[in-house]
């Protein structure tokens, strides 16, 4: 019983958390890390399922924090190892050097802004941009009225457009 | 209207948060493509970050591995109950053991161990005042034992016997005065 609820609820979420994990630490093995520990813990509190009102709320807000939490424990590492496995994630191997150099550069561009945001900015941000939901779901899916879903993100694109075309001037 | 212009009035609506996930799919198909305006190049990044991470999926393993570490969990689950149980259990042994020792040893020895002399009191005050009224009621009947003896004597004291005469009795008289007591009583007339 418990493992259809899980099966059904949590594990097909998977993906989306594993893009906003690994929207926040910029690594793939770390954003597959930080999911699993995520679908553990959830898994281990199936006593606890019943006063979880919203689920997929829930695991966004576990995933938010632990990647955070792993971001600052990244941070403590060595700078070096960091950077390189960051980039790793973000070469395409289909594109040529070239391109993926230029694509890697917009990308870093991108992530300075993001770092800018606010933690709620920074959700409904890769919620709206990344896994394409309505407000009406991210509003749902992160405990939020819809109304600071809108500002969140309102806010969230004028940064980001202020911050782009400083960067490129 | 021509297409950067059509685009410029989409980037409009999209920094106000007003665009509909259809119209932020084709500034993205735009961004993403080859013939980009010069005066909108600085948003290519974000709509270029937008393509990308939206193709980023999970490894094919991770359900593998998430069974695997969901298997060791259990494992470590079962592992952690049992050792909470453990000193538990051994204490429950132990006293199950003491108590069988006990058991048999008083079986063995409990007939020939009896107890005679036991501490019955735990205050040395109130045993010393039970002991001292017992030995009072003791000597109160020894008293009164000595003191009926010598009422005794006093009363045989004043009885006139000759105790001369008495002592010289023997026991063939008392056989012959037996003898004159079992004669029919016709003839003691």
């Amino acid at each position: 019983m418990n493992s259809d609820i899980f099966n059904q609820s949590v594990l097909p979420l998977k993906d989306k958390l594993y893009r906003l994990a690994l929207s926040i630490v910029r690594n793939r093995t770390e954003a597959e890390d930080i999911v699993q520990d995520v679908f553990l813990k959830i898994w281990s509190k199936q006593d606890e399922w019943e006063l979880i009102d919203n689920m997929e709320a829930y695991c966004y807000r576990s995933i938010k924090n632990l990647s955070f939490d792993r971001l600052e424990s990244m941070a403590a590492r060595s700078a070096e190892k960091y950077n390189a496995e960051t980039e790793n994630m973000m070469f395409v191997d289909t594109k040529n050097p070239h391109s993926a150099f230029v694509e890697k550069e917009q990308i870093d561009i991108i992530y300075k802004c993001i770092e800018k945001l606010s933690e709620n900015q920074k959700m409904v941000f890769q919620l709206r941009e990344i896994e394409g939901m309505s407000y009406k779901d991210i509003a749902q899916s992160l405990n939020m009225s819809e109304e600071l879903v809108k500002i969140s993100l309102y806010r969230a694109r004028k940064k980001i457009k202020e911050l782009l075309e400083e960067l490129n001037k | 209207m021509k297409p950067t212009e059509e685009i410029n009035a989409l980037l409009v609506k999209y920094w106000k948060g007003e665009t509909s996930l259809e119209e932020e799919d084709s500034l993205t198909k735009y961004f993403t493509g080859r013939d980009v305006a010069d005066e909108l190049k600085p948003y290519t990044a974000l709509f270029q970050y937008r393509e990308n991470l939206r193709c980023a999926t999970l490894s094919d393993d991770f359900d593998r591995k998430l069974k695997k570490a969901i298997q060791q969990k259990k494992r470590e689950n079962d592992y952690i109950t049992i050792r909470i149980f453990v000193p538990a259990l051994r204490i429950a042994a132990s006293v199950a053991v003491a108590l069988a020792l006990s058991f048999g040893v008083y079986m063995m020895i409990g007939k020939s161990d009896k107890t005679y002399f036991a501490e019955t009191y735990s205050d040395p005050n109130a045993a010393m005042e039970h002991a001292a009224f017992a030995l009072d009621k003791l000597s109160e009947a020894l008293q009164k034992g000595e003191e009926a003896s010598i009422e005794s004597i006093q009363e045989l004291n004043k009885v006139d016997l000759d105790w001369e005469m008495l002592d010289s009795i023997t026991e063939s008289d008392i056989n012959y005065q037996k003898s004159t007591d079992s004669l029919p009583l016709e003839n003691n007339l």
